[in-house]
């Protein structure tokens, strides 16, 4: 069973464009030798940091959404943190909303239609 | 018997006990719960940034005025954007 997670890492801001897009195909290759993909990759590009990351006052963001299982996801994860040119990374899992888990209050508004027709 | 009626007017007499500015407050109502397309997320911190001081601290909930639930959301979410550093952990005041 693969889980959607989302990785988000910050490259340093003075690496080429060649290095962004190397790390990016390094994730993917290593998410795809462990059967699993990603889904979707995101570039935020360089902003401003709210506070000094080793001395770089701004990073370089890019958004992975991977569908992995936890291996694949902790294999991307140690490959992140091992990069020299990856000053920040965080992994989020995403939790699917169910729409079919009701609240109490709609059970209530539910029951009250029911007794009065 | 009549030490303890004194005592007892002490008590209901003078101020009254629920008033002042706070019971005219108007009651707050969660933002998230009024509107369902707005959600706590990390990535979003526009949003996030109106739940925190200017110092950076996590406004308590009963200034922001939301509900358990989603004020829950609101600190996880600000404790994860400040990790990516697009919020800080803490802001010089001058």
């Amino acid at each position: 069973m693969n889980n959607n997670y989302e990785v988000v890492f910050i490259a340093r801001p003075d690496a080429g464009d060649d290095i962004i897009k190397g790390i990016i195909q390094k994730a993917k290759d290593t998410a795809e030798s462990l059967n699993s993909q990603v889904v979707k990759v995101e570039e935020w590009g360089k902003r401003k940091m709210a506070y000094p990351i080793r001395k770089y006052p701004d990073g370089y963001y890019v958004l992975l959404n991977i569908s992995a299982n936890p291996a694949a996801c902790k294999e991307v994860e140690r490959i992140l943190r091992l990069n020299e040119d990856v000053i920040r990374n965080q992994t989020v899992k995403k939790i699917e909303v169910t729409s079919d888990k009701k609240t109490k209050k709609d059970k209530e508004v539910k029951e009250s239609k029911e007794i009065n027709p | 018997m009549s030490q303890y009626r004194s005592k007892k007017e002490t008590t209901t007499g003078g101020r009254p006990q629920f008033g002042g500015k706070r019971s005219f407050q108007k009651k707050k109502v969660c933002r998230f719960c009024a509107d369902k397309n707005m959600k706590a997320d990390y990535k979003d911190f526009r949003i996030l940034k109106q739940f925190t001081s200017e110092r950076g601290k996590i406004t308590p909930r009963r200034i922001t005025g939301n509900c358990a639930k989603h004020q829950r959301d609101v600190a996880i979410a600000i404790k994860r954007a400040r990790i990516l550093a697009f919020l800080p952990f803490t802001t010089a005041v001058l």
